[in-house]
C-alpha cells in the first residue's frame, strides 16, 4: 500500500531540491515540478480505489489518533488532492515555457510549496496542522503574486498579504478558543465533544474560523484582494490561485460547518452569503475591460455558486457543489492559461486588443471558447451538469426562500453569459488590427490547454467518471459520525 | 479586582489584538500597517500561552524527580506558539520585502497615494 503522507512529502521534498538543481544547471530545474507532480498524481489515482473501500488514517509517531498528528484520507480529501495534483501538474507543464523571468528556480520552488500547502490542508486531520499548511499556502502565494516585481504585482501582493495575514490571525484565534474549550486539536475529537460545550463560546470560535477561511475563499465582504492579486500575478499563478487556492478556503469553510461544528442553523445564511458573492462577482466582471480582472471577478462569482450549493445542505446540493469545484477548477485554469498566452502574444490585457485573434490563434481561441461556455453552463460541457444539479437541488429543497435564491442565481448566470459571449464574439467576428506577426502557440503551452479542453468535454459527456467519488465525498461531509468513527476507531 | 487579576493575560492579549487591528485599519503608512500585523500576531501568541497557563505551576521539563505531571502547565500551547512565532517571522520578512518593492515603484509609503490598482 502506498502511504498517503507521500502526497504531502513529495512536493515538499522536491521543492527544496529545485534550487540545488538550479545551481548545477538551469535546464534541469524547470522540469522538477513536472516530475514531482506526476508522481503525486499517480499516487493519488492509485489511492482512490483503496480510499473508496475504506478510509485511510495515518497516525504519525505511533500514537493513537486523539494524541497524535494524523492525516485523514477520506473520499473528500483524496478527491481534492487528486484535483490539486492534476491541475497543478498541467500548470507546471505550461510554466516550463511561460516563465522566462529570472530567478526561475525560486518560482518553481514556491509553486511546489503552494501545492504542498494545498494538499496538506485537504488531507490533515489536526486543526493546528491545518493552520500551518494554510500559512504555507498563503506565504508562497503572496510571494508568487509579486513574482514579476512590477508595480502592480507589488501593490497587489501587499494588499493580499495584509488581508490574508489578518485572516490567518483570525483562524489562529478560533483555534486557540477551541483548544481552550476542549483541550484537544484533533478535528474528529473536537467534533465528537462539540455538544458538551457552551454554544456561545462555540459561536464566537466558529465566527473567527469562518471569517479567516472566508478571506482565502473570497466570500463577499472579504474579497477585495482577489481581483488585484489574480490579475497582477503571472498567468500560470493566476490559474493555480483561481483553480486551487481559493478552493482550499471553501474546503475549510465546509469542514468547519459540517464536520466540526455541525452548524445547521447558519446554513441558510451561508447560502445567502454565497448568493451575494455570486451576484457581486458577476456584476463586477461585467464592466471590466481587462481580461484577467474579468476572469478574477468571474472566479468570485463561481466560488459564490459553490458556497451557495454547500449551503443547500442536501446530499444532492453538496454533490453539486463539489461537481462545481471540479468544473470551475478545470475551466478557470484553462481560461487563465489560454488568456495568459494571448496576452503574452498581443502584449496588452485589454479585451478590445484581442479582436480578431480567433483567426491567428485558432487553437487557443477555441480552447478559451470551450472554457467560457463551460463556465456559463452550456451543454455538453462539465459546467452544464454542475449548474443544472445546483438548480435542481435548490428546487428540491421546497423552501420558498431557495426558489427566490435560485432566481437570483440564474440572473447572475445571464450576466455571466453576456460578458463571455462578448469576448468570444470579439475573438472570432471582429476585424483584427496590428496582429500581423502573431502565430499559433506550440510546444509546452499547447499540451495543458489541449488536456484541459478534452477533460472538460469528457466530463461533460461522461459525468459518471467522477460521480462515484463525488457521492462518497458528499456523504463524508454530511455524515460527520462516519468521519469521527474512522479517526477515533469505530468504538 | 480579583476578576482583573485572574484574567489579566486575556485582557492583555485581547488589547494587543485590538491595537493591532486599529493600526492596520487607521494608519496610512505601510510600515506602520506591517507593525500592526505584528501586534496581532503577538496578541494571538499571548492568548495561546495564557490558555495553557495555570497560576503557580512550573515549566513541563522533568529535570528534577520532585516535579510531578500534575504540577506543570500545559505544554501543547507553548509548542503551538513556537510554530506560530516562526510563521509570524516569515510573514513579517516577506511583508517588509514587499514594502521595499512598493516603495521602489511608488516612491511613497502612504497607502492613500498608491492607486495603481483602483477598485
Amino acid at each position: 500500500m502506498v502511504n498517503p503522507s507521500l502526497l504531502i512529502g513529495i512536493p515538499l521534498a522536491f521543492s527544496f531540491v529545485v534550487p540545488l538543481f538550479g545551481l548545477i544547471s538551469k535546464k534541469i530545474e524547470k522540469y522538477i515540478p513536472i516530475v514531482a507532480l506526476l508522481i503525486n498524481t499517480a499516487i493519488s489515482f492509485i489511492l482512490i480505489p483503496q480510499v473508496l473501500k475504506k478510509s485511510i488514517v495515518v497516525s504519525i509517531g505511533g500514537w493513537s489518533p486523539p494524541f497524535c498528528i494524523n492525516l485523514v484520507v477520506g473520499p473528500l480529501g483524496i478527491f481534492l488532492a487528486t484535483l490539486i495534483s492534476g491541475v497543478s501538474l498541467l500548470i507546471s507543464i505550461y510554466a516550463v515555457a511561460y516563465i522566462k523571468k529570472e530567478p526561475t528556480e525560486k518560482y518553481h520552488m514556491l509553486f511546489l510549496l503552494l501545492v504542498t500547502g494545498a494538499i496538506g490542508i485537504v488531507l490533515t486531520g489536526d486543526i493546528f496542522n491545518l493552520f500551518v499548511f494554510f500559512e504555507i499556502l498563503c506565504v508562497s502565494s503572496y510571494a508568487l503574486v509579486a513574482y514579476n516585481k512590477d508595480k502592480e504585482g507589488a501593490e497587489a501582493a501587499m494588499k493580499y498579504l495584509i488581508q490574508g495575514s489578518i485572516g490567518s490571525g483570525f483562524i489562529l484565534i478560533g483555534i486557540a478558543l477551541l483548544y481552550g474549550i476542549f483541550g484537544t486539536l484533533n478535528m474528529a475529537d473536537i467534533a465528537n465533544k462539540i455538544t458538551l460545550a457552551n454554544p456561545t463560546f462555540l459561536f464566537i470560535s466558529m465566527a473567527f474560523l469562518l471569517t479567516g477561511f472566508g478571506v482565502e475563499a473570497a466570500v463577499f465582504p472579504l474579497n477585495a484582494w482577489l481581483p488585484d492579486a489574480h490579475s497582477s500575478a503571472p498567468s500560470s499563478i493566476s490559474a493555480i490561485l483561481s483553480g486551487i487556492a481559493i478552493k482550499t478556503g471553501v474546503y475549510g469553510i465546509a469542514r468547519m460547518i459540517y464536520t466540526i461544528f455541525n452548524a445547521e442553523g447558519i446554513l441558510t445564511f451561508v447560502a445567502f452569503l454565497g448568493l451575494i458573492t455570486l451576484l457581486i462577482g458577476e456584476m463586477s466582471a461585467f464592466k471590466q475591460n481587462d481580461i484577467k480582472r474579468l476572469l478574477a471577478y468571474s472566479s468570485i462569482g463561481q466560488i459564490g455558486l459553490v458556497i451557495f450549493a454547500l449551503g443547500i445542505a442536501t446530499s444532492l446540493g453538496v454533490f453539486a457543489g463539489l461537481f462545481q469545484i471540479v468544473s470551475h477548477a478545470l475551466a478557470k485554469a484553462l481560461l487563465f492559461l489560454a488568456a495568459g498566452y494571448m496576452i503574452y502574444k498581443v502584449g496588452s490585457k485589454s479585451i478590445t486588443s484581442l479582436n480578431g485573434l480567433g483567426k491567428k490563434m485558432p487553437l487557443t481561441s477555441f480552447a478559451f471558447t470551450i472554457g467560457a461556455f463551460s463556465l456559463i453552463g452550456l451543454p455538453p460541457f462539465a459546467g452544464f451538469i454542475s449548474k443544472f444539479l445546483i438548480v435542481y437541488a435548490a428546487i428540491q429543497v421546497k423552501k420558498p426562500i431557495f426558489l427566490a435564491f435560485i432566481a437570483i442565481a440564474l440572473i447572475a448566470t445571464v450576466i455571466e453569459a453576456s460578458y463571455f459571449f462578448k469576448i468570444v464574439q470579439n475573438l472570432f467576428f471582429k476585424e483584427s488590427k496590428n496582429l500581423k506577426n502573431i502565430t499559433e502557440t506550440s510546444g509546452y503551452i499547447v499540451i495543458p490547454i489541449i488536456i484541459l479542453t478534452i477533460s472538460i468535454i469528457v466530463i461533460g459527456i461522461h459525468p459518471q467518471l467522477i460521480t462515484g467519488l463525488l457521492k462518497e465525498a458528499a456523504s463524508e461531509l454530511l455524515g460527520r459520525g462516519g468521519y469521527i468513527a474512522w479517526v477515533l476507531g469505530g468504538s | 479586582m480579583s476578576v482583573i487579576y485572574n484574567s489579566m493575560y486575556y485582557i492583555a492579549s485581547g488589547g494587543l489584538i485590538l491595537i493591532g487591528l486599529y493600526i492596520v485599519l487607521v494608519k496610512t503608512n505601510l510600515i506602520k500597517i506591517v507593525i500592526g500585523l505584528n501586534f496581532i500576531d503577538t496578541g494571538i501568541n499571548i492568548l495561546l500561552i495564557c490558555i495553557g497557563y495555570i497560576r503557580g505551576k512550573t515549566a513541563p521539563i522533568f529535570s528534577d524527580p520532585r516535579i510531578k505531571s500534575t504540577s506543570v502547565v500545559d505544554p501543547v500551547p507553548q509548542a503551538l506558539v513556537l510554530t506560530a512565532i516562526v510563521i509570524g517571522v516569515a510573514v513579517l520578512a516577506l511583508a517588509l520585502s514587499i514594502v521595499i518593492k512598493v516603495y521602489e515603484h511608488n516612491k511613497t509609503l502612504n497607502v492613500t497615494k498608491i492607486k495603481g490598482l483602483k477598485w
